[in-house]
């Protein structure tokens, strides 16, 4: 898959969206930012700061910002918030030990007013690892059901081998533009 | 730093005219239009104490002089490596970057000694590609930045490419908050302007011609300017 497939031809009108990706630390952020835009992920180094594209998607101008997500950095996350669309929260379905951690971190973003607006897309990656938990259990261990503030959506994907991200992006995309951009 | 276009044969058809007009008249993100008043000139912005975005949107042509002193770029960000990759044949064009991060790149340049002497040295860098890559289609460039111990609140890049004295595309972007001591990337993936025959013509017979001028404001002042131009005439004479 390659954005070579998703690229659409422009608009006259173009319209923007700022998606914004966060998740713990070795989630797969970056990785997925890669391998969706089709770039070579044999070599990727914790992010210390953010990584972002800027691109076409299905006429709308997508900006994907993903910011590192070790310890030290998720204070940052906050000031990334201001007029955030779409909310990717991506956790490493094979770290059972700190799904606990990732509950808490997702938990207090979703309190945020900044963030009150955004559509949340839950990418439940590293499903390719055998001993990665399926998003069924994902969802219930975030406790999604209880979520009624936002709209949502939790994806299993995996960012090696680009499973299911084109179908997570596109929901988030579609979702985003029925709620604020009235349709042609 | 000199860097050769490779692989760029693309045989991948022409996208429809329009795209260029409508990039050179508005800005990219957040500009819509250029801002209201007449053109701003280069000897105007000189005297005054800042150059703010909207200034330099309303240049009309590339500078002759750099519009901040080297020592403006109080943040100590640094421009650490650049990359363009071809979309459509999802390969990597040319890749430079400096000595220090060479995991990013395969750049054999190292800085010259008489980088000490010249002051604007490092602001300036001359491309030389081949006349295929103006028939690309789809582009990605990335830049990887990194800031220094203080935190910037609103960074933002204003970059103006043109040939002779015409815009051919502005992009204009706003990281906003960027973290102290972080290393940043940022891809733009867009569509390459698009050319006729006669242009394309011209541009290759006209070496350095193409310029850009590349600005970047902290909280809307100019903190740094860097430039480059542009040959695309690359293989013609000794393949």
């Amino acid at each position: 898959m390659g954005l070579l497939t998703i690229l659409k031809k422009m608009k006259e009108k173009e319209k923007e969206m700022r998606l914004l990706m966060l998740g713990l630390d070795n989630a797969g952020k970056t990785t997925i930012l890669k391998k969706y835009n089709g770039e070579d992920i044999d070599t990727i180094s914790p992010t210390l700061g953010f990584n972002i594209k800027t691109l076409e998607h299905k006429g709308y101008k997508l900006n994907i910002w993903d910011v590192g997500g070790q310890k030290s950095l998720r204070s940052y996350w906050r000031n990334y918030f201001e007029s955030t669309d779409g909310l990717i929260w991506v956790v490493d379905c094979a770290d059972r030990r700190r799904l606990a951690d990732c509950k808490r971190e997702l938990d207090s973003l979703l309190m945020e007013e900044r963030l009150a607006g955004a559509t949340l897309l839950v990418f439940a990656n590293k499903q390719d690892l055998p001993g990665a938990l399926p998003s069924h259990d994902i969802k219930e261990a975030l406790e999604l059901d209880n979520i009624k503030s936002h709209h949502w959506l939790i994806q299993g994907c995996s960012a090696v081998t680009g499973e299911n991200l084109l179908q997570g992006v596109d929901w988030i995309t579609n979702d985003i533009a029925s709620r604020i951009f009235t349709m042609d | 730093m000199s860097a050769n276009a490779r692989n760029a044969n693309n045989p991948g058809k022409k996208k429809g005219g329009g795209f260029l007009a409508r990039q050179a008249n508005k800005g990219n993100a957040k500009t819509d239009k250029r801002p209201a008043g007449p053109p701003s000139t280069e000897e105007e912005l000189l005297k005054q104490a800042h150059v703010s975005p909207d200034d330099v949107l309303r240049l009309a042509k590339v500078t002759k002089n750099y519009l901040c002193p080297v020592d403006a770029n109080v943040y100590n960000i640094d421009f650490t490596c650049f990359k363009l990759r071809d979309m459509d044949t999802a390969t990597v064009l040319f890749e430079v970057a400096k000595p220090e991060n060479l995991p990013c790149g395969d750049d054999e340049d190292s800085n010259d000694a008489d980088e000490e002497a010249d002051p604007n040295a490092g602001r300036f860098v001359r491309y030389q590609f081949t006349p295929q890559f103006l028939k690309l289609n789809t582009v990605g460039a990335t830049v990887e930045f990194t800031v220094g111990d203080k935190a910037i609140n609103k960074f933002r890049m204003i970059e103006k490419h043109y040939f002779r004295d015409r815009l051919l595309k502005c992009f204009d972007f706003e990281f906003g908050f960027c973290i102290p001591n972080s290393k940043n990337t940022v891809e733009h993936i867009y569509e390459f302007p698009h050319l006729d025959a006669t242009e394309i013509q011209e541009m290759i017979a006209s070496p350095y011609e193409t310029r850009s001028d590349s600005f970047y404001f902290v909280d809307d002042q100019l903190v740094m300017h860097n430039k480059a131009d542009y040959a695309y005439d690359g293989g013609v004479s000794n393949l």
